[in-house]
């Protein structure tokens, strides 16, 4: 299949890709950092990231590494930032790919060799001296703001934290001050408030400036929310024609239906439904072996000196559950492959608006690799829609991925396929046209398997 | 195999094939031997349940909703061929738990090479169950047309045993088609037939003994 055939209407834009990027600047010790923090509070979001500028510190060689000890060096000009690996940073998060974020270390003046690595970031906020400094960072920030705070002001503050946090001596601090960060603050950080949409005088005791400030982030992310959500509904709406070769229903045999009547039975205890939901997991789990590639090869023979062809399976497979209804297969898998290497999504739906949220992801090494995703129930398809995408943006093939699910409306289906019409997909029961849809939207699978609403 | 309408054969699907060149081969070790076998054994008895009777059954979801469903009629047992049939049992029991499982063994009688009834152990009201007799291998049939036979004697109908086994032989089918075109045999593959000694081609060895010994 051609990855070419999906008009534009028709591919998921996951959220990550559209982060909110919020910038915070201002002088050292203008209180910027509590005013990002009092933000994350605020606005609540899942996958928030904080990047601090102070972790892209290009690292010093050793004479100016020297110099930085003797409070010689001039950490507060714009040079001293690698501000192009931020921007760098930011471009990888919105293609939907990590980011490793350096870690810098005040101790040493050196990059340390650990990074953090980011990925599927909802808001992005920018804070640091120079965070509304570099013109391609502005291009892409949807709200710029500048903490306003008196110098005299800042300095005392930055004493009580040099002193107290970062180990440094009086007479360094103040040396430091009068040579480079007051003026650098004057000539290169106080002009970039020109480039900011809101200032917040005094930083974080400003508690009405903050407080409008977050009321209108919160007001531009509703409506982020409300375009992905409708985003994901107009995959169901599109009429152009799916392609549904790679879908496996489950034969609905006279064995299967006595397992569905079981599952569905209201009065089924619990001990009842593990026990039935693991036999039928298993014939899903077999189902979708079948698009694995298999391969005839050599020769080989039998204990009585028969030669047969070996038909080899050419992949390993590794298991993404979504939490917690894909951790229904987990037993199963397990009995199928015993070496199974399994990675985990943690996608949220918001209860009050439905828009899916990715909260968590613990993947392996999951490129090039074949893929079994694991999601109990489908219900508006939108959860397993984020997963397939996260899947995609760590380097597995649409042709790789092979989505495992017992429940699925047909709507959910469909706006899987449209999105991503290259996965196949196994299902245990399909809701049919006569069976009542509450029953089908209703999310009672990892509920009972688990044993908790 | 469309002559012999008793049998049903799994699909041979490229993965159930590629479980097959795992079990046949003489190099796989016990281990894998016994995993292997147990995945086929566990489809092998899904698909044998999947030929009992369904009644319709409705049930109240949690939503509150009717679904029209089906439930299982009657009872079942299951009965092994000691040693080999036993090794079925937990692909068995993975499916029902609790289930009885009878007892029967035969063995070749060193003076007359025919087949001997050595030892049986049934459920007392076996003769109201439907059986699944287990066997992994049906080569001549011999031991398993003995052991149909004893089902048959306790008062079990025809039509109410399946026999499950993982892999069989045209000359073994239709021996035991011959004998009881009734009774439903399940296997998991169908080889080209058999060797001299009896055995069949290509086979897979002695199940019991990789199974339990090698």
């Amino acid at each position: 299949m051609s990855g070419d055939s999906h008009c534009s209407s028709s591919r998921y834009i996951p959220p990550w890709t559209q982060p909110y990027i919020i910038g915070v600047a201002g002088c050292s010790g203008s209180g910027k950092t509590s005013v990002a923090q009092m933000i994350i509070e605020e606005i609540n979001q899942p996958w928030t990231v904080l990047l601090s500028l102070d972790n892209f510190y290009k690292s010093l060689s050793p004479e100016m590494s020297a110099k930085a000890f003797a409070n010689d060096y001039d950490f507060d000009k714009p040079d001293a930032l690698d501000l192009d690996l931020l921007f760098k940073c930011v471009q990888e998060l919105r293609n939907g790919r990590k980011a490793e974020i350096p870690v810098y270390s005040f101790a040493h003046h050196q990059r340390t060799e650990r990074t953090t690595t980011i990925y599927g970031a909802n808001v992005i906020i920018i804070e640091g001296i120079y965070a509304l400094y570099n013109p391609d960072l502005l291009e892409l920030m949807d709200t710029k703001v500048y903490v306003d705070t008196d110098l005299d002001i800042c300095l005392a503050r930055r004493l009580n934290r040099d002193i107290v946090h970062r180990g440094r001596d009086l007479e360094g601090i103040l040396k430091q001050w009068h040579r480079f960060v007051k003026p650098n603050s004057e000539r290169f950080v106080i002009p970039t408030i020109s480039s900011a949409d809101v200032v917040i005088p005094r930083g974080a005791d400003n508690t009405v400036g903050i407080d409008m400030l977050t009321k209108h982030i919160n007001k531009q992310l509703d409506i982020k929310s409300r375009e992905h959500l409708s985003h994901l509904e107009m995959l169901s709406q599109s009429t152009e024609a799916l392609n549904y070769e790679n879908v496996t229903i489950l034969e609905e045999t006279n064995q299967l239906k006595v397992i569905n009547t079981t599952l569905f039975d209201r009065e089924c205890d619990r001990t009842e439904f593990i026990f039935f939901f693991d036999r039928i997991a298993i014939l899903l789990i077999n189902a979708g072996l079948e698009f694995l590639d298999c391969r005839e090869s050599e020769i080989r023979y039998t204990p009585g000196n028969h030669a047969y062809r070996f038909m080899e399976q050419l992949h390993a497979v590794v298991a993404v559950s979504i939490i917690r209804s894909g951790d229904c297969f987990m037993d199963s898998l397990k009995k199928t492959f015993p070496e199974l290497t399994v990675g985990k999504l943690l996608i949220q739906q918001d209860t009050h608006t439905g828009e899916p949220r990715l909260h968590t992801e613990r993947l392996p090494d999951i490129a090039g690799r074949k893929v079994f995703l694991l999601d109990a129930q489908i219900v508006s398809g939108s959860a397993a829609i984020m997963a397939v995408q996260v899947l995609v943006d760590h380097g597995v093939a649409e042709a790789d991925i092979v989505l495992v699910c017992y429940l699925a409306t047909k709507v959910g289906i469909k706006r899987i396929l449209r999105a991503f019409g290259g996965i196949a997909i196994v299902i245990g029961k399909q809701q049919s046209d006569e069976q009542g849809s509450s029953f089908f939207k209703s999310r009672f699978i990892d509920a009972q398997y688990f044993g908790t609403s | 195999m469309s002559e012999y309408p008793n049998t049903i054969i799994l699909p041979q699907t490229n993965q159930l094939v590629s479980l097959y060149s795992i079990i046949r081969d003489v190099n796989t070790r016990r281990g894998d031997f016994v995993f292997y076998s147990d995945r086929i054994i566990r489809l092998l008895v899904e698909e044998g349940l999947n030929q009992l009777p369904v009644e319709p059954h409705t049930v109240k979801t949690s939503t509150g909703i009717s679904y029209e469903g089906s439930r299982f009629v009657g009872k079942i047992c299951g009965v092994s061929i000691i040693r080999a049939g036993e090794s079925m049992e937990q692909g068995l029991r993975e499916c029902c738990r609790s289930v009885r499982i009878g007892k029967i063994l035969i063995q070749r009688d060193e003076e007359t090479a025919l087949p001997k009834l050595f030892y049986v152990k049934f459920p007392e009201d076996i003769a109201e169950r439907y059986v699944l007799l287990l066997d992994p291998m049906l080569a001549t049939g011999g031991s398993a047309i003995m052991a149909a036979q004893v089902l048959l004697d306790n008062g079990v109908k025809e039509e109410k045993i399946l026999f499950l086994n993982l892999l069989a032989s045209p000359e073994g089918i239709k021996a035991f088609y011959e004998k009881f075109p009734k009774i439903k045999i399940i296997t998991g593959g169908v080889d080209q037939g058999l060797d001299a000694n009896r055995y069949i081609v290509p086979g897979l060895g002695d199940f019991g003994d990789r199974y339990y010994c090698i």
